[in-house]
């Protein structure tokens, strides 16, 4: 009997919130990425976010709709969707927690985005509120 | 001392901030026209909202996540996109009303046609949501919406017959003129303005973002079991007072100034005044509510960053789906539609949205993963899942009974 | 591959009978090393006959209340299979049972 901690992938990874270590909001488990080991077992290497991971898994044609429209928005270089590898959890528990925060890790270009050229612009986003 | 004084002000808030334009319109115009005969739909609805606020209380205390953020784990991606959409379009319905509840509002006081104020009234709101401390926010409207207790003075003022209200409460009789589809259609728009799904967003990404933890679920559950039922007098109270003082002569509630008309007839200018005051704080709460909710669904379904917790830059998408909702809202009433028209699809919507996210939540709840020992009780979970069957007979018959009833006629 | 490549995905036996989907991938941390923790690797398949979502975890607990919704979740997905990872291979249909025990 293999030693180590028994998990579905479904109900214990998929679609949980991940956070940094920090305890501040990164995203979520939107799909993993497998690949196999010596002996044709499939391990996970990768946690992948955003819409290209979780288009496929919403399915149908809503779901390749959302695929495609990221794709064309998506640059040359990321081929794939953004990931972080399995190396950067510390926890996972009721949401998974890394061992790096959001600036570290560049999988929310959409928040960047949008913080660079909206949030950024408008009085008062710098602070705490009062 | 400090923790009376918390509890207090948690109380007075909860009643306070408990009615919206929903209430308002539906309990004033469901007095003019049933009188009290459909108080039993606000009990029960009170008492739908009591468990439903109860429980998703208790899981962001004890879970410290918001409610879209477990139904996506729970129901899994593709069922909780389709509970976001239609949750986030009645909470932007929702949040419609509010915006145009509070420019009607203004009117009552100025004179000046409501459709001006809508701008002011956005950029009011949308800076206070920028930039005010939650926990300010909250109180602050929650307070001054306890002007809406001049309702229940009003009541008192127009010397009733007590029993024969009573009466009226616990052995309903549908009116003669009244059919009996437009009775039931208005038994579910009065339960879907008690049962408002974004109360509960707001409930719990609020207990998110004042940090609870599960010391506080008796600070959330006296909130609830003593506040919302006080706020329910309310509503109750703005349907007597119409029932009391319009049912007779035959007028129909089709405006706000109808809402304010029997405090007018029972209290005078200053009983007016202090309506129109609490209908300002009520709608602009409620607004304020509604916006930040529309940014909690959506952010919590994809893992954003969201809250007022932090500083704007770093929730930059939660911030900008707020502001983008804001200006669906202000576009909404700005199409000239009627507030009072908008608010009464936005209760009966809610209704039907309603079984959405209530169902996640009674399964988190249960769930001992999430919720260690704080699970429900035997009795909760009997009356839980006893509501979750009204909630979903409601929500199938809303429809074919607008159809029918050619929304409420 | 994804994890979604395999989730949903047809399990068939020898004769080309569909047995059900993959609902989930039961797992055990003892992959190869990943920085701290040692990955998931997949043991055995979940399977469902019936498409309804996930079990919404009524399967994990045997009390989890409330009894009426557990009763319902159970009743839909009536028969669940667990299957070895060592007992199918992939191909273009879907997950196939080969005879090796």
């Amino acid at each position: 009997m293999p030693a180590g901690r028994e998990l579905d992938l479904q109900l214990h990874l998929l679609d949980r919130q991940v956070k940094g270590p920090d305890g501040r909001l990164i995203c979520k488990v939107d799909d993993l990425e497998l690949e196999l080991d010596e002996a044709g077992r499939p391990y996970v290497t990768a946690i992948l976010v955003g819409p290209r991971a979780l288009g496929p898994r919403i399915g149908g044609r809503l779901g390749r709709w959302i695929v495609s429209i990221a794709e064309r928005l998506a640059t040359a270089e990321q081929a794939s969707p953004p990931r972080i590898d399995f190396a950067h959890v510390t926890d996972i528990g009721s949401s998974i927690v890394l061992a790096r925060n959001r600036s570290e890790l560049s999988v929310t270009p959409l928040e960047e985005w949008v913080d660079h050229y909206v949030i950024a612009r408008i009085p008062g986003s710098r602070h705490e509120s009062e | 001392m400090k923790r009376l004084f918390a509890v207090t002000l948690g109380i007075l808030t909860a009643i306070g901030g408990f009615v919206d334009i929903g209430d308002l319109v539906t309990n004033a115009l469901v007095g003019s026209r049933f009188g009290l005969s459909l108080a039993w739909a606000t009990v029960g609805g009170v008492v739908g909202i009591c468990l439903y606020a109860e429980m998703s209380g208790r899981v962001a205390a004890v879970t410290g996540r918001g409610t879209f953020d477990l139904v996506r784990e729970r129901l899994g991606p593709r069922f909780g996109l389709a509970n976001l959409v239609a949750s986030f379009l009645v909470t932007l319905l929702t949040f419609t009303a509010e915006i145009g509840g509070i420019a009607l509002s203004i009117e009552l006081v100025t004179s000046v046609n409501y459709l001006l104020w809508v701008p002011l009234v956005g950029l009011a709101a949308w800076l206070i949501m920028w930039r005010v401390k939650f926990s300010l926010l909250e109180n602050a409207f929650g307070l001054v919406g306890l002007a809406l207790v001049v309702f229940a003075v009003a009541l008192w003022k127009l010397h009733p017959d007590w029993s024969g209200l009573v009466h009226q409460v616990v052995a309903p009789h549908k009116p003669h003129k009244e059919g009996l589809l437009p009775y039931f259609y208005y038994a579910i728009a009065l339960f879907g303005a008690a049962m408002t799904p974004y109360e509960v967003f707001f409930f719990s990404s609020g207990g998110v973002e004042e940090r609870w933890s599960a010391k506080d679920i008796i600070t959330s559950r006296t909130n609830v079991f003593i506040g919302f039922p006080l706020g329910a007098l309310l509503s109750l109270s703005i349907a007597a007072v119409a029932a009391l003082t319009l049912l007779p002569r035959g007028i129909q509630v089709d405006s706000l100034g109808g809402v304010s008309l029997p405090v007018a007839v029972a209290l005078g200018k200053i009983g007016l005044a202090i309506a129109i005051l609490g209908f300002v704080a009520a709608t602009f709460g409620a607004a304020l509510e509604t916006g930040l909710s529309c940014g909690y669904t959506v952010a919590q379904y994809f893992g954003w960053q969201w809250g007022k917790y932090v500083r704007p830059r770093d929730a930059a998408r939660f911030h900008v789906i707020v502001l983008l909702s804001l200006i669906i809202a202000i576009g909404g009433v700005l199409t000239t539609v009627n507030p009072v028209t908008i608010t009464e699809y936005s209760v009966v919507f809610s209704a039907i949205a309603l079984p959405l996210t209530y169902f996640p939540i009674l399964v988190i709840s249960n769930d001992r993963d999430y919720m260690g020992d704080k699970v429900n009780g035997r009795i909760s979970n009997t009356l839980a899942t006893v509501f979750l069957g009204v909630i979903v007979v409601a929500a199938v018959a809303a429809i074919p009974l607008m159809l029918l009833t050619k929304a409420g006629q | 591959m994804r994890a979604s490549d395999l989730l949903g995905r047809p399990v068939l036996d020898a004769s080309g009978t569909t047995l059900g989907r993959v609902i989930d991938l039961r797992c055990v941390q003892d992959g190869p090393l990943r920085g701290s923790m040692a990955a998931p690797s997949v043991h055995e398949l979940i399977v469902s006959q019936r498409r309804v979502g996930s079990m919404l975890g009524y399967d994990r607990r045997d009390q989890q209340g409330p009894w009426l919704i557990r009763l319902i979740v159970r009743r839909l997905h009536r028969r669940l299979l667990v299957v070895p990872w060592e007992a199918v291979r992939l191909t273009e249909e879907g997950l196939v049972l080969t005879n090796r025990r």
